[in-house]
């Protein structure tokens, strides 16, 4: 395994000297732990360091590789902890006990199971061949037959002459489960001389733990363990023992795979084999013998395991594509929703209870659900045209009915325009709603209404030229005029190193906000803003939605409102559609502080980095690429890979903000510490940090979340926060900010200090 | 030797809960390791069996079940017949037809049900609803009544009709409440807590934490299951201490793999070796995940899980 960087960071002499050539020892360790760079480029880590991180970075457990497949290499007991990483294998036995007849029907029953889902080929990858005998030729015989199924092999066999005979015609991807405490010496040599891994049994764990010693004694790390006991309850025993003994306890002579032969615990009872292959799929089987697998016991298991090793730190996600529903044809009409997995199970199910045929088309939002994916910009009609595209949807349905999410109503235009031929319908606000919805084709109507729209557009077809920001504001931007609200915007000085709240209040996600950008009404995004202010806001957020069709004349508009009303209060412009944010800071005035571009990631909306770089701006980014980062490690490297790209850019390192992602507690509650230990990080290298902090106490009762909220604010600032993106008209919050900011000595004590 | 175990016996320890009278009552939770840990404390309660019996089991068309419950009319039919299967510890009364939105058998009929049920079988009785909250508030209120003394648990107290359902099946009648969430360890604890603030004993609750038939989301289940023991066991965590009940066979008979027919898939064998399998995979992981009994239908799959339970207790 590689070292990790964080690991090496820890070992690191800390001095951020840049003698060799990275910026900082942080930005050093990163390299050497991609293997970027050599750690012999640091004049100053000592010797001892560098053997203390081989010591302390192998993992606990290995990764024993067999042929295309991987076992073990797990670093935790729980999947929650963290993720399990290599599925456990399946494999059928055959037997020298077995007549000719026996044999060949197994052999061919095993390769009957062969399918896919969701995505993953299921089949059963090992034959376990078993040596009842000691005659060399016959088991030879038998194994050869094996290996003519293509599958790898495990080659039960104790005989040291009959496992020559084996291994002479069995290929590579072997493993010879051979050894035990009395022959293991004669069949390491043989093992090591094929170069196959060495499967190792003992009747009982400790003479098993003896066995693991000597053959590391004599070099040979290159194991699986066979933990098959006498009965089910021995074998359990054994196999939660050895991982636990590695995990938990550190100890890696049992860091190794393992073998349950659970055909043997359950002879001739299918039935029995399968609940014993259910538990040693969740606890530490890494191969899981059985007599037999056909599609009664495939299906179960298969779907038992896929779920079991799907890494929980990844958003659920199904793939992009048309589901046809209830038989559909190219004839049904079609419904869209976003990869969300559970969105998906939702809608597809209460499509399917509503018996009438539909084409449900998924199209790719990051896992996300509809609103949040709809805010964030990956739920546009932009991505469903791609989608549309991608998937040659135009060619494979000729209905051409497409019913939208009812919470995305407001997209029904942008995509009307962006896939001209269809009718889009506006659907149901819940899933619930969707099986009476279909089953009175509330749709059908809908759907002649826009034809007719459509038609009636088509006759009237005008070439819209595009117009440059100064024309738009002269003509689609309405003027302003200056309200008074009965509140003044103090002013920021941005030398300052007080915290620097931004406040989250007007964003496109409630719907009054909505409403107003949509109709220019100025009325409910002052009334926020107003109240914001009064309330102590630094900046406030200005999120436009996803605005694929008017963001830069909107964006102006929201811009010069807020300035021209609050005295330039700094903004942050949040939205994805880039054209939007330029034309903000074309109007955007600088008085009390750079614009904001709300956000940058370090994936698909890196180039946001420049975007900010080119207009001066400063750029919130994001230490994610596509999901949230599962680690450190992860959030780190995202970290500097948008330094990197800023600095090299010509921006200061002041105006990146990374933010580490605040997690929800209900759910991620076990993460937290370490997105607090993230912002140390950032803060050690001299870097600004924000984020959206009260995602922390999402889904808690409403008089909970601001006490959580001002308790994480308090560790945060601890630990180094410089800003957060907040709503200040929770009291207590930005008291507990204003209290922060005395202890820091960040603004001189006075006794009146939270009226200021 | 060489190799000495480490025990992981914990101080915390699941709630023992007593279901049912008499000889054929059962007990279950009760240990203070994870499940079939035998290696780090003994188990003294081993994991039960609960037959499903629902009030449309007459629409039940596998061949061998069918078989199994020849000539039964009535649910008290179904339920004598159930209690001669090798490894019921109880019944399972499951009132799917009382649905508004589906036959809307009336109150008074699921009672009357549930009272013959009651009168013909010894084994203990657990009580699952329709699912719809204004009508399963009545339907437990009033069946808990009807079998007040016989000690039966309910499913289920949900977060929108705990107040209700709790008040009436556990204060009014002393009977057992499950409290039921979905796959959520936070609203699990929550839902707990409110249930003893109404006063009701720790004793006197059980918990269906969520469920899914294994290829169908049921890493949810699985995490909730290993973070709940976790929590109850290694932090003493007392408010997640109930055992767990975790129905079965209702999720597992309605997925594709156990019901598409054999002309639709021909290559996938016996549909009902199929459902068999689904059953005995899904209860065989949540009994290895925490779950302290299971909920099932066919008297192969529940034979084999008897079986099974045995050999690892």
């Amino acid at each position: 395994m590689a070292l990790k960087g964080l690991d090496i960071f820890k070992l690191s002499p800390k001095k951020n000297c840049k003698e060799c050539g990275s910026p900082t020892c942080m930005a050093f360790c990163m390299k050497v732990a991609q293997g970027a760079v050599s750690i012999d480029k640091c004049p100053y880590f000592s010797d001892e360091a560098k053997a203390m991180l081989n010591e302390q970075t192998a993992p606990p457990m290995k990764t024993i590789t067999v042929g295309e497949h991987k076992l073990g290499g797990e670093t935790v007991l729980f999947r929650h902890e963290k993720t399990l990483v290599n599925k456990n294998l399946f494999a059928v036995s055959v037997c020298t006990c077995m007549s000719d007849e026996e044999v060949d029907k197994k052999l061919a029953d095993l390769q009957k199971v062969d399918y896919e889902r969701i995505g993953e080929r299921m089949y059963v990858e090992f034959v376990y061949v078993a040596n009842n005998g000691t005659d060399p030729a016959a088991y030879a015989a038998l194994v050869q037959k094996a290996a003519a199924t293509g599958r790898s092999l495990v080659l039960a066999c104790w005989d040291v002459e009959c496992a020559k005979a084996a291994l002479a015609v069995a290929g590579k991807d072997v493993i010879l489960d051979g050894a035990t405490p009395d022959n293991w010496e004669a069949m390491n040599e043989v093992a090591t001389a094929a170069g196959v891994v060495l499967g190792v049994y003992a009747e009982n764990i400790s003479d098993l733990y003896d066995t693991v010693k000597k053959l590391e004694g004599k070099g040979n790390k290159n194991l699986v363990l066979d933990v098959t006991g006498k009965t089910a309850k021995q074998t359990l025993a054994n196999a939660v023992l050895v991982r636990r003994t590695a995990i938990k306890d550190g100890d890696r002579s049992f860091g190794y795979p393992s073998i349950v032969n659970v055909g043997k615990l359950a002879k001739g009872d299918a039935h029995l084999q399968t609940a014993y292959a259910s538990m040693f799929t969740e606890k530490y089987g890494s191969i899981i013998v059985m007599e037999q697998m056909d599609y009664a016991q495939a299906l179960p298991l298969y779907g038992l395991r896929q779920n079991i090793f799907t890494d929980p730190q990844k958003p659920m996600k199904v793939e992009a594509k048309i589901y046809p529903l209830n038989g559909a044809d190219e004839n049904s009409p079609c419904a869209l929703t976003v990869d969300f997995a559970l969105t998906y199970f939702l809608v597809s199910g209460e499509l399917e209870r509503s018996n009438q045929p539909v084409n449900l088309i998924i199209t790719d939002a990051s896992g996300m659900s509809v609103l949040t994916a709809w805010a964030a910009g990956k739920f546009s009609s932009s991505t469903v045209k791609k989608t549309f595209e991608e998937l040659d949807i135009e060619n494979k349905i000729k209905n051409r009915t497409l019913i939208i999410p009812g919470k995305v109503a407001v997209m029904k235009g942008e995509i009307q325009e962006k896939l001209p031929g269809w009718n889009v319908v506006v659907g149901p606000l819940e899933a619930a709603q969707l099986p009476k919805y279909m089953k009175d084709k509330e749709y059908e109507a809908a759907a002649k209404a826009a034809a007719a729209e459509n038609a009636a557009k088509a006759a009237t077809v005008e070439v819209v030229k595009e117009l440059s920001f100064e024309e738009l504001l002269e003509t689609r931007v309405p003027k302003i005029e200056v309200v008074d609200m009965g509140v003044k915007y103090k002013g920021h000085n941005p030398e300052s190193k007080t915290f620097v709240t931004i406040g989250e209040r007007i964003h496109c996600i409630a719907p009054v906000i909505r409403k107003a950008m949509d109709e220019r009404d100025p009325k409910p995004i002052l009334e926020r803003a107003a109240q914001q202010i009064a309330a102590g806001a630094t900046y406030l957020d200005v999120n436009i939605g996803p605005a694929e069709k008017d963001g830069p004349e909107r964006m102006m508009w929201a811009v010069k409102l807020l300035q021209e009303n609050f005295n330039n209060v700094p903004l942050a412009l949040d939205t994805a559609n880039k054209k939007a944010i330029e034309a903000g800071i074309k109007v955007y005035d600088r008085t009390n502080g750079k614009p904001i571009v709300n956000s940058a990631d370090a994936g698909s909306r890196i180039s946001n980095i420049d975007l900010a770089a080119a207009n001066d701006a400063i750029c919130i980014a994001l230490c994610s690429a596509d999901g949230i980062a599962k680690d450190n490690e992860e959030r780190m490297k995202h970290c500097h890979n948008m330094l990197e790209r800023g600095l090299s850019l010509g921006m200061s390192s002041d105006d990146l903000w990374f933010d580490p992602l605040f997690l929800v507690v209900k759910g991620m509650q076990d993460k937290q510490m370490e997105v607090l230990e993230a912002i140390k990080m950032f803060s050690n290298e001299g870097l600004k940090s924000t984020g959206g902090l009260s995602n922390n106490s999402n889904g808690a009762p409403k008089h909970v979340r601001p006490i959580m909220d001002s308790a994480l604010v308090a560790m945060a600032m601890m630990q180094g926060l410089t800003s957060a993106i907040v709503n200040p008209n929770d009291l207590r919050l930005m008291e507990t900010i204003k209290s922060c900011d005395i202890f820091k000595n960040h603004t001189l004590y006075s006794d009146s200090y939270l009226e200021l | 030797m060489s190799f000495v175990p480490k025990t992981a016996a914990y101080s915390g320890k699941i709630n023992a809960v007593t279901l049912g009278t008499g000889d054929k009552a059962i007990v279950i939770g009760g240990q203070n390791v994870l499940p079939f840990y035998t290696f780090d404390a003994p188990i003294e309660h081993a994991p039960k069996i609960g037959v499903e019996i629902s009030d449309l089991a007459g629409e039940w068309d596998a061949p061998e079940l069918r078989a199994f419950y020849e000539g039964c009319a009535t649910m008290a039919d179904y339920a004598k017949r159930a209690e001669t299967m090798e490894g019921a510890d109880f019944i399972c009364l499951h009132f799917e037809s009382a649905d508004p939105n589906g036959a809307d058998r009336s109150v008074a009929d699921c009672v009357a049900d549930a009272k013959a049920v009651a009168e013909a079988v010894s084994l203990p009785i657990v009580i699952m609803g329709c699912k719809n909250l204004e009508k399963d508030g009545e339907l437990f209120s009033k069946i808990a009544e009807a079998l007040q003394g016989k000690n039966i648990a309910v499913l289920s107290a949900r977060s929108e009709d705990y107040k209700t359902v709790g008040a009436s099946v556990a204060l009014a009648y002393g009977q057992k409440v499950g409290a039921e969430t979905a796959d959520d360890i936070n609203l699990a604890k929550q839902l707990n807590i409110m249930l003893k603030g109404l006063s009701i004993a720790p004793e006197s609750i059980v918990m269906n934490i969520g469920t899914a038939a294994v290829g169908y989301g049921f890493e949810y289940v699985a995490s909730t299951l290993d973070r709940i023991r976790l929590a109850a066991l290694a932090q003493s965590d007392a408010d997640l201490q109930m055992p767990i009940i975790a129905p079965v066979s209702t999720d597992t008979w309605g997925v594709k793999e156990s019901s598409a027919s054999e002309e639709d898939e021909p290559a996938w064998g016996s549909r009902e070796q199929r459902a068999i399998s689904m059953e005995v995979s899904t209860a065989a992981a949540n009994l290895t995940g925490g779950a302290d009994a299971v909920i099932m239908r066919h008297p192969a799959a529940i034979a084999t899980i008897k079986k099974f339970i045995s050999e690892l207790v």
